[in-house]
């Protein structure tokens, strides 16, 4: 389903150049559930911004599907991240003035391509994630678990053919972290696919893929064994 | 814009009660004295447009040629037989004369004035003046005839309708007749110089000396064109009607000495006469400028407050890109909340300007109202403001905001706040703002001491305690004029009184003669006639010789022919016109080298009767014994109510049919300078709430900058800045911007205050102290108003600000 080919990623500003990704190669299949781990600093996020379209590659093609994403401009880039992926955020970023359930719906409102009863797609992904008794509540009223689930309702309410998440239990408890996972893991088994960047070694064990990075590169690549 | 756009914009007002109360209050404000001083611009630049077919209607000005006398330049009055001559030079010309008259009108025994004008039978082809109740133009056919106005037909009639045919007696150029109403017309609105109550037929006055005079002004004359080059061709031929027509009274050629102009009547009000100064055209652009620089003080308040609240959005918006937000939805997002922002800001700018209107028009002496819909409406005007002024002021937040990148601003916990740049700007906006604050102040405090300096200067006589009993004029029977001017003199607290045809705030008549001293051109000088004890009266202090008195033969001219010898006082400013720098020098001298001879007996101070805005002229005054025209002037002590009362019982025993007027010295000087008191308060309000706007603004940006700055703080302090190192720290970063704006400020404010004071033959120096004071008034609102959150965030614990982000 996606394809990166040869991706660098250089930052210039005034005085240096610091260089992000370096001929990352990564191949993603629909259905697959991949976990990227690597320190601080190695381009783990800004490989799954890659990915998301949010950050643009200095050089490389990267194909989703057929298209080369690389190549596109930035209404369109807009349109798809709309209609083909889904963000869950190590910090939410759920918006403080609207209510969970707004939020969610967030998720559609720049989709021009859904019709019919977006409420209704709305609750669904609501009760998917378990927060549907708190649609009327604002972020500040939930718990970071709470938030986190909602944050992932938004993400897939569009039903994204990608959901990408950003250390999404980074500052979760141990208990929420791990309803969160089970929740990313049940969605990949209902055929979603995942990308996660992760610095717990369990967490990424739950992925069915695992890729490290180190001054980004990828260095290895694991399967999980079943 | 989706719903939810809108949701949040709600939300995020109602969630962030202060912000939205500063934004929105200060952008409230600032159209609210856009609007009013809006609507008084208009008032005053709409005066005669409420006239159908205004445009084709022009006021015939004299134009005295002759440079540097005290009737140089246009004046709006004609002699009164000019509209024959034209009529007779150009055939079909469409004309009328208005002649103020007024009149008094006699009802169940008590006289009442009214405006009465007097005017042609043309008067209806001139003005298309909107009737109530009869035909106009038949009704003035009639010289028996007279039309009211709608209030004067309900006060006296009851009605419009009931008021036709009714007979009313009046008092009008010392005639009292039976007149009868023929005709109700709608009352003229407040933005009109025309200011009649009550019209009737001018009467043929041909024969009188004045009529075809060619340099009185007596009348106004009115001619109407039904195009603008018609208009355009009368004026090119009228020097030609000049040279041909005003051979009498001038040398020729006598367009180089006099001519006539055509002024288009909306023009009329703003347009000043002679030498004055141009000062209502002034003052209406001035305050017209305060309202949009407090306007643009708002404006510059709303995006500053924005950009910098910009950084909490940051992530709001760096989400919704990641959600598939396109940057035009963004920008279309933001610029439809600025709109919505700035209606919101209109509606209550409605309410206050509503509300305050009244205090305003107390305090301007106005008559403003707000017209909701209609032509005059202000709710589409308002609609379009709050689309321009949201376009506006949306436009940096919108692009700035919509610019950020999503994928750095969600990976750091630090949200931009526009760069340097965005500092930059936001300091160069806070700049801009204080200038235009700081200037206003300075124009506050110049325009306060200047209007304080009037109200006290030494006009050359004292002020106080002065009684001018005008309605003299209409006592004709002598016996009768005796016995009110005995009554009057002998009121208790009278000390003196005087009969004179100059008076403090203007006389009866205006007589200006010139004298040739030999060199040319021959020298100006107003002539005052003066009654016994005039200058006692006025307090007027004599420089050297005598005053003027019946024991002196050549003193008292009621007997004395104009070519005979006569003596006479002047005052300092035509003793230096004459070449004399000592009273005691010019004292036997003669005024003039050939006849009339006048000889210098007394030499008195200067006294300012009139504008302070024009020169005082050099004056000579002539003695009558028993003068019988004029005003009298009574000097009097105590309670001026009490005088003014008694004076009036005095009269009214003598003379109860005739309307007794009087008012004080002050009051009739008043005229001179409200206009400029009334531009004064319209300022000090418009400016007042320019600074509050700013100072507001101010406070807004300081607060977040504060915000934004927590983490920066905690670190300085772990690494041992004191809590008064912060407070220079923050409180030294708003001083740069204010500091800047003084330089902007003071020459800004320099020169326009020159240029108002240049208005002024009265007038202050400008004072640095002016300057100082409000940049020093300036730099401690500045301080003060980030002073708190300063001291606030310089508490904080850096173990917390470490932490926040």
């Amino acid at each position: 389903m996606i394809k990166l080919e040869n991706i660098e990623r250089r930052y210039i500003s005034d005085e240096v150049e610091t260089t992000a990704l370096l001929d990352v190669n990564l191949a993603v299949a629909s259905g697959e559930f991949l976990a990227i781990m690597g320190p601080s600093g190695c381009g783990k996020s800004t490989l799954l911004n890659t990915l998301g379209t949010i950050d643009r590659p200095t050089s490389g093609q990267y194909w989703f599907g057929d298209t080369d994403l690389a190549a596109m401009g930035e209404k369109d880039l807009a349109k798809f991240r709309a209609a083909e992926l889904g963000f869950v955020f190590q910090s939410f970023n759920l918006i403080d003035e609207l209510t969970i359930q707004e939020n969610v719906a967030l998720g559609l409102a720049y989709r021009k391509d859904v019709a019919g009863n977006k409420a209704e797609r709305v609750a669904a992904a609501m009760d998917t994630v378990g927060i549907a008794h708190r649609a009327r509540h604002f972020p500040h009223q939930l718990s970071g678990g709470q938030q986190q689930r909602a944050a992932i309702a938004r993400a897939i309410v569009g039903q994204p053919k990608l959901i990408l998440a950003d250390e999404p239990t980074g500052n979760l408890d141990t208990a929420n972290g791990e309803q969160v996972m089970n929740i990313l893991t049940a969605l990949n088994d209902d055929g979603a696919t995942i990308v996660m960047v992760t610095h717990s070694p369990s967490h990424a064990d739950m992925a069915k893929r695992r890729i490290d990075m180190l001054d980004g590169r990828i260095v290895a690549s694991a399967m999980r064994a079943i | 814009m989706n719903r939810f756009a809108l949701l949040s914009l709600y939300r995020s007002l109602t969630r962030h009660k202060l912000y939205a109360a500063l934004n929105i209050g200060g952008l409230a404000v600032g159209i609210a004295v856009f609007l009013v001083l809006g609507l008084y611009v208009r008032f005053e630049t709409s005066y005669e447009t409420w006239l159908p077919h205004y445009d084709e209607v022009y006021l015939v000005q004299t134009d005295s040629r002759v440079p540097d006398q005290p009737f140089s330049g246009r004046h709006h009055w004609t002699m009164g037989g000019l509209l024959e001559q034209l009529r007779e030079d150009f055939p079909g010309i469409v004309g009328t004369r208005i002649e103020p008259m007024g009149a008094s009108i006699i009802q169940d025994g008590v006289a009442v004035n009214e405006d009465l004008k007097r005017a042609d039978d043309t008067f209806f082809d001139v003005f298309d003046l909107p009737m109530a109740a009869g035909e106009g133009r038949r009704a003035l056919a009639d010289p028996g005839n007279v039309l009211i106005s709608q209030s004067v037909a309900e006060r006296f009639f009851g009605s419009s309708d009931t008021a036709i045919g009714q007979t009313m007696t009046a008092t009008i150029d010392h005639e009292t007749r039976s007149v009868r109403v023929a005709g109700v017309f709608v009352d003229l609105p407040p933005n009109s110089e025309l200011e009649f109550t009550m019209l009737t037929r001018l009467p043929d006055d041909a024969d009188s000396p004045w009529w075809s005079n060619w340099g009185s002004t007596s009348l106004q004359t009115f001619l109407r064109f039904s195009n603008r080059e018609d208009a355009r061709q009368f004026e090119a031929a009228t020097n030609a009607f000049v040279n041909r027509r005003a051979t009498d009274n001038y040398e020729a050629p006598a367009s180089d000495q006099i001519g006539i102009n055509l002024l288009p009547i909306a023009d009329w009000h703003l347009t000043p006469e002679g030498r004055e100064p141009d000062s209502r055209r002034q003052s209406v652009a001035t305050l017209g400028i305060v309202g949009l620089l407090t306007l643009l003080i708002a404006i510059v308040n709303y995006v500053n407050l924005a950009t910098s609240r910009a950084a909490l959005r940051a992530r709001e918006v760096a989400m919704r890109k990641v959600l598939g937000a396109d940057r035009a939805a963004l920008i279309r997002q933001f610029l439809t909340e600025a709109i919505a922002t700035v209606a919101i800001a209109g509606l209550l700018a409605l309410i206050i300007v509503e509300l305050t209107l009244p205090f305003i028009n107390a305090a301007g002496g106005l008559e403003l109202s707000i017209a909701y819909l209609g032509g005059d409406g202000v709710v589409v005007p308002l609609i379009l403001l709050s689309l321009v002024i949201g376009l506006i002021a949306g436009a940096y937040p919108a692009f700035l905001l919509s610019r950020y990148p999503a994928a750095s601003v969600l990976a750091s916990a630090k949200a931009p706040g526009g760069g340097r740049a965005g500092t930059r700007t936001r300091q160069a906006l806070v700049a801009v703002q204080f200038a235009l604050a700081i200037a206003f102040m300075i124009g506050t405090a110049v325009l306060f001491a200047q209007t304080q300096h009037l109200r006290d200067s030494d006009l050359g006589f004292d002020r106080e305690g002065l009684l001018l009993v005008r309605s003299m004029y209409l006592l004709d029977d002598e016996a009768q004029r005796r016995a009110v001017q005995s009554r009057l003199e002998a009121l208790p607290s009278v000390r003196f009184a005087s009969m004179s045809d100059g008076v403090v705030g203007g006389g009866t008549s205006t007589n200006v003669d010139s004298f040739a001293e030999g060199g040319s051109p021959p020298i100006s000088m107003r002539r005052i006639a003066i009654g016994p004890a005039f200058f006692e009266t006025y307090g007027t202090r004599l420089l050297a010789g005598r005053y003027l008195d019946a024991q002196h033969g050549m003193d008292d001219a009621t007997s004395l022919e104009w070519e005979e010898p006569q003596n006479v006082v002047i005052n300092t400013l035509l003793m230096r016109s004459l070449g004399y720098s000592d009273p005691a020098e010019a004292i036997g001298k003669q005024i003039g080298r050939g006849a009339p001879p006048r000889t210098i007996v007394g030499v008195v101070n200067d006294m300012r009767f009139l504008s302070p805005r024009e020169p005082v002229d050099p004056t000579y005054y002539t003695y009558y014994e028993e003068p019988k025209y004029g005003v009298m002037t009574l000097r009097f002590t105590g309670d001026p109510r009490v005088t003014t009362e008694r004076a009036r019982e005095a009269w009214t025993s003598v003379a109860g049919e005739i309307p007794f007027e009087a008012e004080t010295g002050t009051e009739s000087l008043q005229e001179f300078y409200e206009d400029d008191e009334r531009a004064t308060r319209l300022f000090a309000i418009g400016a007042g709430l320019a600074v509050l706007i700013g100072m507001v603004g101010l406070w807004g940006l300081a607060s977040f900058n504060t915000a934004r700055r927590v983490k920066e703080i905690g670190i300085r302090k772990s690494l041992g800045a004191s809590a008064t190192d912060i407070v220079k720290l923050l409180v030294g970063q708003f001083m740069r911007p204010v500091l800047i704006a003084n330089i902007i400020a003071w020459p800004l404010a320099y020169w326009a205050m020159r240029t108002w004071l240049a208005g002024f033959d009265d007038r202050i120096e400008l004072s640095p102290v002016h300057f100082i004071g409000a940049s020093l008034i300036a730099i401690a609102i500045a301080v003060l108003t980030v002073l708190g959150q300063s001291l606030r965030a310089s508490r904080t614990a850096p173990s917390w600000a470490l932490r926040h982000d």
